[in-house]
């Protein structure tokens, strides 16, 4: 019974810490159909900046690092997905596979290929005893950090006029536009909301593992692209579920797959939108997107 | 049959030619240089073929996969495994099962073996995820890749774990890889320019238009999906035989993106594009390659050590292509293809009688022991006739249509008229079987038709139109209208002769060569009716054909219709809400408003009838005109 709460609880803060990312991803393909690759790089960068800023007090390394994903995400936005932004979603993806191979790499030939390690709190790393159960901080963190970035978004949607503005894009942007919302201004923004969903993520991440690499952002971005396809192409809601669902199934699969098949455990994650789209094309919730309408 | 063709066999000779003479000083260039030059050379040609392999998916699909280096990998893994020697696999590999670990195959078996094996795994994984959504299949495909890493990586005992393989015989020289990349370009082409090749094209123009046509989505996208797996398969075989040497991350998310940009460069559409792409990039990543380990510039500029480099070369060529020049250094198209087509089809003259589309090949709604399609003429039996009934239909609270019934018999031409919102369209969708009604039957000639898809209507004999034009813009408007055939099942060279039926008869000998894209609204239109009609269709179904058009192109367009229409001796239900149009084309109009039927007559009796006139002009015109 304790063991199972315990595998809960690690599993609540995985499939939350995955459930910030499907958002990431998420909220720039509701406003401009545009599956981002890069997210994974934008996760990447915020992380590097925790290891560039590492002689600075952790808080004002974390300050940076939401600085940096937000700024990344904004300029990626100008330089490279403003020019595409009336291209298919095909060539969208495409164009955020370069940015995402530019990115990586230009880290790569910066700092280095290989893994740095990056110093955290201590108590971080330690764990909490509540009652039978100790949980590790950084669980607390994971959820405690969620729960904080839904009602910021929440309250950002449907409490702020930019929030509407992002809505009404979300829903219709041609119409949203002809009726006087800016579209520069509102892509920017969503942006902007992704990049610091992405540095988020990146601490997380960093006080996981404790260090960071050009890669790290790979598995992050398909974690991503696999939730929100579960959860349905551009619901909010879809994405979250979709995340949640990935990392219980990841964090139970890891508590309880047989020795000789653990190592096999993303494999049979990243399995699972397959077979679900069996079953369900358009994904748990809502209609099918992508799909051409008569 | 006729000598109509899709291209000039100049045309043709230029497109096969030009690329594999490129195929062939990329030979000759490597075979002259140094060892390291040469071995560049042959690992470059087998990046060619699975960048062709991607050319025969992404290019003619219009997806995104970003899974078949995930086949590039296994092939590769096939063949180094069942060539390694035995002591080697012993040692690398010591769970392989027996027959493979000693199989010691002959490299070109290994290969082949490696082509059936790669086929068969991409015709396992696309099975599930071709019927997935446009935007889906990119991240399934994706997942896939990396559930494929996963399991190479760790796997130890099987595929030597992700520390690889060594000792893999190195078996493949300039001249075999050369070969195969020839005669992957053949393949590509012969695909491109197949029946199936067109029909997957056509997905990629439009896909609605293309169920409209009979096409399957999901059938053509596996189909080449398996074809891509294959030759990307083969690709990895070479490479591994090449060098010798082979670990998960050969294969993987940098490949992905490498192959990914040479085909994108090239032109993604094109065949001889995939070879251009793949030399230059080529040459660039070489290039920066070099570099990577320092380097000097004339002695001024020197640049140390920079991994990535060539890999950040490869990211801003594919962005700048993205961004400035979408369709390639090709342009999309094929070397035959370049400047204006001067070329004419020879025999674009109408045959008597209009060439019959016999289905062959497709499994028809079965219809008991009927007549076969075709035989009837004039008015059909009883039987014989698009019928529907009792048809309800509500999005959300609104409720479209009411419990339509109409009948559309063999051979007639029937009026659907009614205003705006009147419930026309939706019940075009209906019948088209683009829309599931909530109440009602819909029967084909005696066989209900409930739930069939758009494109086994069409293969059954139930064209349509919609109110868009839906041009294939790539194709030319011979090719556009030859696809209507070649999806309901006609073979090539039947298709193309019946297509160059039908823009004969249509008056549109002169739009035959020119992409669809570029022709004038009214021609695009006239260029969807003349595809529903290649399809043979027994019904059609022409939704606001002169919609968009101007007051002279629709008189035109409707001239036209009433000449073909004896011509095709089809049933035609034609929908508009021009009153006139349909007065002069249909002997028997029904009137709908509100989604219920207002009346079904001669358009004399329609006229006259005030509650037509009130459905359309409101009460109180009504009420004035009585005054």
């Amino acid at each position: 019974m304790t063991e199972l709460v315990q595998n809960l609880i690690d599993a609540l803060a995985l499939g939350s810490l995955y459930a910030l990312i499907a958002l990431g991803v998420t909220v720039i393909y509701s406003v401009m159909d545009m599956m981002n690759f890069a997210h994974g790089e934008f996760i990447m960068l915020s992380a590097y900046a925790l290891y560039v800023l590492a002689g600075l007090p952790f808080a004002v390394a974390v300050g940076g690092a939401l600085v940096t994903g937000v700024l990344i995400a904004i300029a990626a936005e100008r330089v490279a997905f403003r020019p595409v932004r009336k291209a298919d979603m095909s060539a969208q993806l495409v164009t955020s596979l370069a940015v995402a191979t530019i990115l990586q790499n230009v880290v790569m030939a910066a700092v280095d290929a290989r893994p740095k390690s990056v110093a955290t709190p201590s108590v971080i790393s330690e764990s909490t005893q509540v009652g039978a159960i100790s949980v590790p901080n950084l669980e607390f963190l994971t959820l405690g950090l969620t729960a904080v970035v839904l009602v910021a978004l929440g309250w950002l949607l449907y409490r702020t006029r930019a929030g509407l503005a992002m809505r009404a894009a979300a829903e219709n942007f041609e119409m949203a536009r002809l009726l006087g919302v800016r579209a520069d201004r509102v892509i920017a923004l969503s942006f902007a909301v992704s990049g610091a969903l992405a540095a988020v993520v990146g601490v997380l991440l960093v006080m996981q593992t404790g260090q960071v690499s050009p890669t790290m952002g790979l598995t992050p971005v398909l974690v991503g692209f696999v939730a929100v396809t579960i959860g349905g192409f551009g619901k909010m809601f879809g994405a979250v579920l979709g995340g949640l669902l990935l990392g219980i199934v990841s964090s139970f699969l890891g508590a309880y797959l047989p020795e000789g098949l653990a190592p096999f455990r993303d494999a049979i994650v990243f399995s699972l939108p397959v077979a679900i789209l069996i079953f369900r094309p358009q994904g748990l919730l809502g209609a099918a997107t992508g799909e051409a309408r008569v | 049959m006729s000598g109509v063709r899709l291209r000039s066999r100049s045309s043709l000779g230029v497109s096969l030619l030009v690329p594999l003479a490129l195929i062939a000083l990329t030979m000759a260039v490597g075979a002259n240089g140094t060892p390291s030059l040469r071995d560049t050379v042959t690992l470059i040609l087998c990046n060619l073929i699975i960048v062709l392999g991607l050319q025969v998916f992404i290019g003619n699909s219009g997806v995104y996969s970003f899974g078949q280096l995930g086949f590039a990998s296994a092939g590769a893994y096939t063949a180094a495994l069942l060539t390694l020697p035995a002591a080697f696999a012993a040692l690398q590999t010591p769970a392989l099962p027996h027959p493979i670990a000693s199989a010691q195959l002959d490299p070109l078996l290994a290969i082949l073996a490696a082509a059936a094996a790669c086929g068969l795994l991409a015709a396992v994984v696309g099975l599930p995820l071709m019927r997935t959504s446009t935007l889906a299949i990119p991240i399934s495909t994706f997942a896939f890749l990396i559930v494929f890493y996963n399991v190479i990586s760790n796997w130890d005992r099987m595929t030597g774990g992700s520390g690889g393989l060594v000792s893999i015989p190195r078996t493949t020289s300039i001249e075999s890889a050369g070969l195969w990349a020839a005669a992957a370009v053949v393949t590509a082409l012969a695909f491109k320019w197949s029946a199936r090749g067109y029909r997957l094209q056509a997905t990629r123009e439009d896909e609605v238009a293309a169920r409209s046509l009979g096409i399957s989505v999901t059938g053509e996208r596996l189909i080449a999906f398996a074809l891509s797996g294959m030759l990307c398969g083969i690709g990895g075989a070479l490479a591994a035989h090449q060098s010798g040497v082979l670990n998960p991350t050969t294969f993987y998310f940098g490949a992905t993106v490498t192959t990914v940009t040479m085909m994108v460069v090239g032109g993604s559409r094109s065949v001889f594009g995939a070879v251009l792409g793949t030399i230059a990039v080529s040459t660039v990543n070489e290039v920066l390659r070099n570099v990577e380990g320092g380097a000097h510039f004339l002695g001024v500029v020197s640049i140390g050590r920079t991994p990535g480099l060539a890999a950040i070369g490869v990211g801003l060529i594919l962005l700048a292509t993205m961004i400035a020049m979408p369709d390639g250094l090709s342009g999309g198209r094929e070397t035959g293809e370049f400047g204006r087509p001067r070329w004419l089809p020879g025999e674009l003259r109408p045959r008597d009688p209009v060439v019959r589309i016999d289905r062959t090949g497709v499994a028809p709604i079965d219809r008991g022991a009927e007549p076969p399609p075709g035989t009837a003429n004039g008015s059909g039996t009883d039987r014989e006739a698009l019928r529907a009934e009792r048809i309800s239909v509500a999005f959300g609270g609104l409720r479209v249509l009411r419990g339509v019934d109409l009948t559309l018999r063999r051979g007639e031409a029937l009026g659907l008229i009614g205003p705006n919102g009147a419930g026309k369209t939706t019940l075009v969708n209906v019948l088209s079987g683009f829309l599931a009604p909530d109440g009602g039957t819909v029967n084909l000639d005696g066989i209900d038709v409930g739930g069939h898809s758009p494109a086994r209507l069409a293969r059954a004999g139930l064209s349509r139109t919609f109110q868009a034009a839906l041009p294939f813009p790539h194709l030319s408007g011979l090719e556009s209208v030859a696809v209507g055939a070649m999806g309901v099942g006609v073979g090539r060279r039947r298709a193309v002769a019946a297509a160059a039926d039908v823009l004969e008869r249509l008056g549109m000998r002169e739009q035959a060569m020119l992409p669809a894209g570029s022709l004038p609204p009214a021609s695009q239109r006239l260029l969807g009716v003349a595809r529903a009609f290649a399809t043979g269709p027994r019904y059609l179904l022409l939704d606001e054909p002169a919609a968009g058009l101007s007051e002279t192109e629709g008189e035109q367009l409707v001239a036209i219709l009433r000449d073909v229409l004896v011509d095709f001796g089809c049933g035609i239900l034609l929908i508009e809400h021009e009153m006139s149009v349909v007065m002069s084309l249909c002997p028997r109009v029904q009137v709908i408003d509100d989604g219920v039927t207002l009346r079904i007559g001669s358009p004399a009796e329609v006229q006259a009838d005030p509650a037509v006139v009130e459905a359309y002009l409101g009460s109180s015109y009504l009420a004035a005109a009585n005054a």
